[in-house]
């Protein structure tokens, strides 16, 4: 492997034009993708801004967080916020649990019922959610949970993806772990948390990136059960401020507090992203 | 007696069975009461309105299979399926080359490929609200907005991107180009990078280079990569929602009303939720037939899956 590598790179090596092209190729697309990035941050930063015109400095003179007073004061985007950060932490926090402990029960148990359920599970993985978005709203409307952390939270505390995910990753574990612990009198649940479950902490891990930044993005559900500004997440808010057509500054502002969490997570577990990405890419 | 014996030892074989099952279903329970109360109820009650005309408050009268009846004679979702063909045509080729053409460009050991990896995977990290803040005030129809004032470096008149009813769509495949490509880059490369140098240097010894070797060793060792892409992308695209709802509204003049736009439209504009319903069954069965023609048509191979 490390041969063949080195083999390719002694091929391209001598070839400067040809990297020089690819260098300026690839740095075209980085500005297309960076670029409006860096121009909301400018744009959030500049005092009284209506429009963006360009051309634009891109360092605002002065700098001012005018618009984020504005956008805390005239909208409930701190709410927003607060509804986002609590309703994924627990939806990721409880998703990835249930995950764990039902890929446990179906990668080791062996029960009534165990294959009908998994088909079942099988069944809804393929569905498109969108096309349940108005039986789901009608089933919630009815047993009055619109507008309430349970309608948002509830879809998200299982996954039938993280289910086979983890189911997986248990099955790559050696029964002999299970053995020597039944043998030293550990139950079922000591021989999941104890013995097995350190051992799927990094697929775990994927999961609860993926699951986060999944429900912090999710954007038609969260609109559709909640109506009160007070119960919608931040990417829905962000919805209604990007329709009310206020100035671009406070756009910005909303985009630039939207954005950012998602960023940090994004750099802190880039990694675990794109492990994400190529389970569910090549594995389906 | 015999046949009391054969009983009890059935009935203690039942026992045994039960008592080996009922430790795991706790393990499960959780998992199968959110399906239950989020997919399997909703599943069985969108039939049910399906055949129910009814605004979930004060009507509610059975109207038997006249939804679908009235789907025929729909005009306005006639046209959302339009759009969303459209749509999807326009995305669907354009997203496999950009997506590959990048993941090919930053296959490369040279220095730097993983900076431009993550920086082009950044839009995928937005929000929808996010992306549509952003660019409903680039898609300015302003001459002096700014993708106004680039395309008039070279030439081209000011545009009215969204407000246009022949701009808007292809607008909004821009958006989700520009904010889908680098996922399918990743999943390009694992596929990419899943192809053995060995194959390279034996078709460089065969005197392929350059395009050649893309065509002859690349392409053909993706098709599985290629068609896992196409599906999800597809299943994905046929969906839209999102952009369109906040930057368009489904217009201008129902120009990006899509078949997911017209089915919130029917439910939560004019309260119809019973043929509301019965569309989703509708959808629900094009995406479905959509998903299994094209992989039976883009045949897998048996590594993936």
């Amino acid at each position: 492997m490390s041969v063949s590598e080195t083999s390719s790179e002694s091929v391209e090596k001598p070839n400067i034009i040809r990297e020089t092209i690819i260098y300026i190729l690839m740095a075209a697309v980085a500005i297309t993708t960076v670029g409006p990035f860096l121009i909301m941050l400018s744009v959030s930063l500049t005092q009284n801004i209506r429009f963006i015109t360009f051309p634009i400095e891109l360092v605002p003179t002065p700098i001012t967080l005018e618009n984020f007073q504005t956008l805390f004061a005239r909208t409930d985007a701190l709410r927003w916020l607060f509804n986002s950060v609590y309703v994924a932490v627990i939806s990721t926090l409880g998703g990835v649990l249930t995950s764990s402990m039902a890929g446990y029960a179906f990668a080791r148990g062996n029960f009534w019922g165990k294959n009908v359920i998994f088909m079942l599970f099988l069944g809804i993985l393929i569905m498109p959610d969108t096309a349940l978005i108005v039986p789901q709203f009608v089933v919630l409307s009815r047993l009055g949970l619109v507008n309430t952390y349970t309608a948002l939270i509830g879809p998200w505390f299982a996954s039938i993806f993280g289910t086979f995910l983890l189911r997986q990753a248990y099955l790559s574990i050696p029964r002999d772990y299970d053995d020597a612990a039944t043998i030293d009198g550990a139950n079922l649940w000591q021989n999941w948390w104890h013995v097995l479950m350190p051992q799927v902490v990094p697929t775990m891990a994927t999961l609860a990136v993926l699951r986060f930044m999944g429900n912090w993005n999710s954007f038609f559900y969260p609109m559709i059960v909640t109506s009160k500004s007070d119960m919608r997440t931040l990417t829905v808010g962000l919805g209604t401020v990007a329709r009310s057509g206020g100035d671009a500054g406070l756009d910005m502002a909303g985009a630039v507090l939207g954005f950012l969490p998602t960023l940090i997570v994004f750099v802190l577990m880039q990694r675990y992203i794109i492990r994400g990405i190529s389970l569910s890419g090549v594995k389906g | 007696m015999a046949v009391a014996g054969s009983s009890q030892r059935a009935s203690s074989q039942f026992l045994k069975r039960l008592r080996s099952s009922l430790p795991w279903y706790p393990f499960i329970i959780i998992n199968a009461l959110v399906f239950v109360l989020f997919n399997l109820i909703p599943w069985f009650s969108m039939f049910r309105y399906s055949v129910l005309k009814t605004d979930l408050l004060s009507t509610r009268e059975f109207v038997g299979l006249d939804h679908f009846v009235r789907m025929f004679a729909d005009a306005k979702l006639h046209k959302a399926m339009l759009n969303t063909a459209w749509f999807t045509l326009m995305y669907i080729p354009l997203l496999v080359v950009a997506s590959l053409g990048v993941a090919i460009l930053v296959n490369r050991p040279l220095r730097g490929m993983k900076a431009f990896r993550a920086v082009y995977f950044l839009p995928n990290i937005t929000s929808v609200a996010v992306l549509a803040l952003i660019f409903r005030r680039f898609l300015s129809p302003r001459p002096d907005g700014p993708l106004n004032f680039l395309i008039g470096l070279v030439g081209i008149p000011p545009q009215k991107w969204l407000i246009d009813v022949y701009q808007a769509m292809p607008s909004i495949v821009g958006i989700s180009l520009w904010e889908a490509f680098g996922y399918f880059m990743v999943i390009w490369l694992a596929g990419l990078q899943a192809i053995p140098n060995e194959l390279y240097d034996a078709a460089k010894v065969d005197g392929a280079n350059g395009w050649r070797l893309h065509r002859y060793v690349t392409i053909p060792l993706l098709r599985p990569t290629a068609a896992f892409i196409i599906v999800i992308a597809t299943i994905g695209a046929l969906q839209v929602f999102g952009s369109i709802f906040i930057l368009t509204g489904g217009g201008p003049v129902n120009a990006t009303t899509t078949v997911v736009y017209q089915i919130y439209n029917e439910a939560f504009n004019f309260g119809r939720f019973g043929y509301a319903s019965a569309l989703s069954i509708l959808f629900f069965a094009m995406i479905l037939i959509i998903a299994l023609i094209q992989s039976r048509y883009l045949r897998f191979g048996d590594d993936v899956y």
